[in-house]
């Protein structure tokens, strides 16, 4: 019996305690790896995949391995005895660190903390309420100077539910965001090769930012290790093309992007970028269609024909100094954008997505910007400025009506500053190169009709006439950026869950609100007494919301045990079981779809003091969840002659007491008092 | 393919031993003391075995009884058969001469020596970095195979029946007077504990 003799070999030095989900390895009294089981979801929704992450924390000096392990070690494996219909995907390993010991030998693997994160794909048919046991056996091998395989059983019970809250967020935010990515990365790579040796330099690596490189070869392919040559070089030897991984780290986030020495076809790239181009340009061109710009098109034209005394050249020599001052605006903007970005460099904004402060900027900016131009408020040069640039800009000749151009633009930016504003957002994920080519597309489109109508004079009757379907049109055009702003909500919603979207939306309620009365009351024909104080008023609204809802509401939001009270389901027979135990009751009626009752539970419910009070008198809580139409819960509602919620109601111990109904806006203190009254 | 695989080999192993070409010669202490130069055998097959006391990987072809099985078959067709340890002294892998031999009894190894290079100079001189890390030379003193034991590349002692075992591979290939099928594989293991 081989086999046994292993065991007995290891039992001696090597015992694998087994608590619920978590195991300790242990070799001669020091414990190697602790290995568990997580979730990123307090629930699973049927149908719905979600992240489990197996959490392995190695003593100091201690490592387990890669997916390709290097010149030695053997990489972690799990294998999933999950319930029917229950799918996981491979482990999406996060990128590894390079271990380099004596002897040349390179091996690739985690010291420390490691989450491998596994996507479980749960079927759609799961009953509501029941819990659902994910089971499976992990197996590693950790070594520090000498190797010590580990395995154990790893389990996590999860509840099946109609929603589900993010768990664990930062760290599977911080694992996830390791996890190399497909898309290509924001550097230029580039590959050399002569013979069996590849050389990749990373060309535009930001200042401060440092670069590994670790290969992923095909089963039967050898690749040297890459090593580093300084200055983003790196060399490595291989009979293929190189496949592996680009880590990026700076300021202590780490990025990792898959790479391959056959690089992606240019031709495809290219279409992609014409495509954003003639984006841009349609994008101009609509811009000309804008209030403040339709009208100025003709009066410019008129005064070109005018000065040129309608000679076709000149006329036509008019409108191009015209949209060279368009032009020259655009591209000042660019250079702007450029130099604001190579402060912050490329790979900080392209983490920015990831970070939920960054998005509840973009959205409240573009939340702004769409009020703005559904009408709710207007942002007015002030009138010494316009009158300044006016006269700089009414010298005649071809000078003249260059400045004109840039000035018709500058003028124009209270309508197209919630486009160009929302464009210079994504711009900045972008290389220098393709930020001046969007910005000189967005030029061309708006200086097309001066070109256009400069040169053929006649086609001005073609010209649509200004009128009151502009403001629709304006009005209109709110509503791309309204559903910009549901995207980034749905990232916030992944980031910080739920909570994080409800305290982004009340914050952006006080930003609408505040919106609106600097749209209603600081207009150019308001006293400078009630300007003041509506200024003062919007700044207040939004700065108090911003510090109310995303100080630490938001900030908590998805991190902290949002629920911290152990709901019982609600049925009628176990309230009445629980009745006849003696045993005090607390029912909470609620839905997810009813803000009063979501925020009755943040507010007034789900507090330290109230949770106190549930255990010191032994209340049940009881949640009866009407999100979905539950005939049990409604006909409970309709015997106290309610058709709706939040209905709160406790049923104190004893046959005698009768139940106690809690108003509909409940406090904190309405409820201590309540319970403090349960014998 | 396999000019290929030579070409890479040689191309890869350039510091080391080269598949296709002589393999250096050595001398080394084996675990009863005695001087043992490669040379010596010149004329036979000749299989190196990179071990170690410590390594989860040497411990599963040695508990299952594959690497002593491996051992006898070849030793019976006229192989001679070199364990080497490059774990330096104080590291884990390391054994003292007593050890080793009580090690050798232990697992019932028939190879036909144990020899100590806790220096790590031989370990370099082939460029092996891992245990178990074979090597196959032929009857000309030619490095005709260098890579893993099997194509199994786990812990689990269920596996170690059912693999592709290269060593076996290449010394039939050898005794047949034939080239060897598959000259190179990577190779699996712990670590080799070098000094430096």
């Amino acid at each position: 019996m081989p086999t046994l003799r292993v065991l007995l070999r290891s039992s001696l030095s090597l015992l694998v305690l087994i608590t619920s989900g978590l195991h300790a390895q242990v070799f001669e009294g020091q414990q190697l790896v602790r290995a568990s089981l997580i979730s990123s979801t307090k629930a699973i929704v049927p149908g719905q995949p979600f992240d489990v992450g197996l959490l392995l924390e190695m003593a100091p000096g201690w490592h387990s391995y890669w997916e390709y392990s290097g010149d030695a070690g053997l990489p972690t494996k799990i294998n999933w005895a999950l319930p029917e219909g229950f799918r996981a995907s491979p482990i999406q390993w996060p990128a590894p660190h390079l271990m380099v010991e004596p002897g040349d030998i390179w091996t690739y693997g985690y010291g420390g903390t490691v989450l491998l994160i596994t996507t479980i794909t749960p079927p759609v048919g799961l009953q509501q309420g029941s819990m659902v046991s994910l089971q499976g056996r992990a197996t590693w091998l950790v070594c520090k100077d000498m190797c010590i395989p580990g395995s154990g059983e790893i389990r996590l019970d999860l509840p099946v539910s109609s929603v589900s809250t993010p768990e664990n967020t930062d760290l599977f935010s911080g694992f996830r965001s390791q996890i190399p990515s497909t898309a290509k990365p924001p550097f230029t790579l580039d590959w050399k090769r002569s013979g069996t040796e590849w050389k990749v330099s990373i060309v535009d690596l930001p200042p401060g930012a440092s670069a590994e490189i670790y290969p992923l070869p095909q089963p039967d392919q050898e690749i040297g290790h890459p090593v580093a040559l300084g200055s983003g070089q790196f060399r490595m030897e291989t009979d293929g093309p190189f496949r592996g991984v680009l880590a990026v780290e700076k300021d202590g986030a780490r990025k990792a992007w898959m790479i391959s020495s056959q690089e992606p076809t240019p031709a495809r790239a290219q279409t992609g970028l014409w495509l954003a181009l003639f984006y841009g340009f349609l994008g101009g061109l609509i811009l000309n269609l804008m209030p403040c710009v339709l009208p100025v098109i003709s009066l410019k034209v008129f005064g070109f024909i005018r000065q040129a005394g309608e000679k076709p050249a000149k006329i036509f020599a008019h409108g191009l100094a015209f949209a060279s001052g368009i032009f020259a605006w655009f591209l000042g903007l660019a250079v702007v954008v450029i130099v604001l970005k190579s402060g912050g460099t490329e790979v900080t904004w392209a983490f920015q997505f990831q970070n939920p402060w960054f998005n509840v900027v973009i959205g409240s900016v573009v939340f702004a910007f769409a009020l703005n131009l559904f009408g709710v408020f207007e942002v007015l040069l002030p009138g010494q400025a316009s009158t300044a640039l006016e006269s700089a800009s009414s010298s005649s000749g071809l000078g003249g009506s260059f400045f004109q151009g840039v000035f018709a633009t500058l003028l124009a930016t209270p309508c197209t500053a919630p486009f160009l504003g929302t464009a210079l957002g994504f711009a900045f994920s972008q290389s220098a190169g393709v930020i001046l080519a969007m910005f000189a597309a967005v030029a061309f489109g708006m200086a097309f009709p001066y070109l256009l109508l400069t040169a053929r004079p006649g086609w001005m009757r073609f010209l649509p006439r200004p009128g009151a379907w502009m403001e629709r049109l304006k009005q209109f055009m709110g509503f791309p950026l309204m559903a910009t702003l549901v995207w980034i909500l749905g990232i916030v919603g992944g980031q910080r869950g739920t909570d994080g979207i409800f305290w982004f939306l009340c914050f952006l309620l006080c930003l609408g609100l505040a919106g609106w009365i600097y749209g209603g009351f600081c207009g150019p024909l308001s006293k400078p007494g009630t300007r003041a104080v509506a200024i003062f008023l919007s700044i207040m609204i939004a700065g108090c919301g911003g510090w109310y809802f995303l100080g630490q509401k938001f900030a908590d939001a998805g991190t902290v045990e949002a629920d911290g009270i152990a709901w019982v389901p609600f049925s009628k027979k176990e309230l009445s079981a629980l009745q006849a135990q003696g045993k005090s009751v607390f029912v909470d009626f609620t839905a997810d779809w009813c803000i009063t009752c979501k925020f009755n539970e943040k507010t007034a419910i789900d507090t330290p003091a109230v949770r106190a009070l549930l255990a010191e008198k032994n209340v049940v809580p009881m949640r009866a969840d009407w999100t979905n139409a539950n005939p049990e819960i409604t006909a409970a509602l309709k015997s106290y002659g309610r058709v709706g919620v939040p209905f709160y109601v406790i049923y104190p111990s004893g046959n005698s007491s009768s139940p106690i109904v809690l108003p509909e806006l409940l406090t904190e203190a309405i409820l201590t008092d309540a319970l403090k009254k349960i014998p | 393919m396999k000019p290929v695989l030579l070409l890479l080999g040689v191309l890869l192993g350039s510091a080391h031993a080269q598949i296709g070409t002589p393999a250096p010669d050595f001398t080394l202490k084996s675990c009863d003391g005695k001087s043992i130069s490669l040379s010596v055998f010149k004329g036979r097959p000749v299989v190196l075995e990179w071990t170690s006391s410590e390594c989860p990987f040497v411990a599963k072809q040695y508990d299952t009884g594959a690497m002593q099985k491996l051992q006898q078959e070849a030793l019976a067709k006229g192989v001679v058969w070199l364990s080497i340890c490059s774990s330096a002294p104080g590291k884990p892998g390391y054994a003292t001469p007593a050890e080793a031999v009580e090690l050798c009894a232990k697992r019932g190894s028939h190879a036909t020596a144990y020899l100590l290079d806790g220096e790590g100079s031989v370990g370099k001189l082939f460029g092996a970095k891992r245990t178990p890390e074979m090597y196959v030379i032929n009857k000309e003193g030619i490095l005709a195979y260098h890579g893993a034991i099997d194509d199994k590349k786990s812990l689990d002692p269920a596996d170690v029946g059912v693999p592709m075992n290269y060593v076996a591979a290449a010394l039939d290939d050898i005794l047949a007077g034939t080239p060897v099928a598959v000259p190179y594989t990577e190779a699996y293991g712990c670590s080799i504990k070098y000094a430096r």
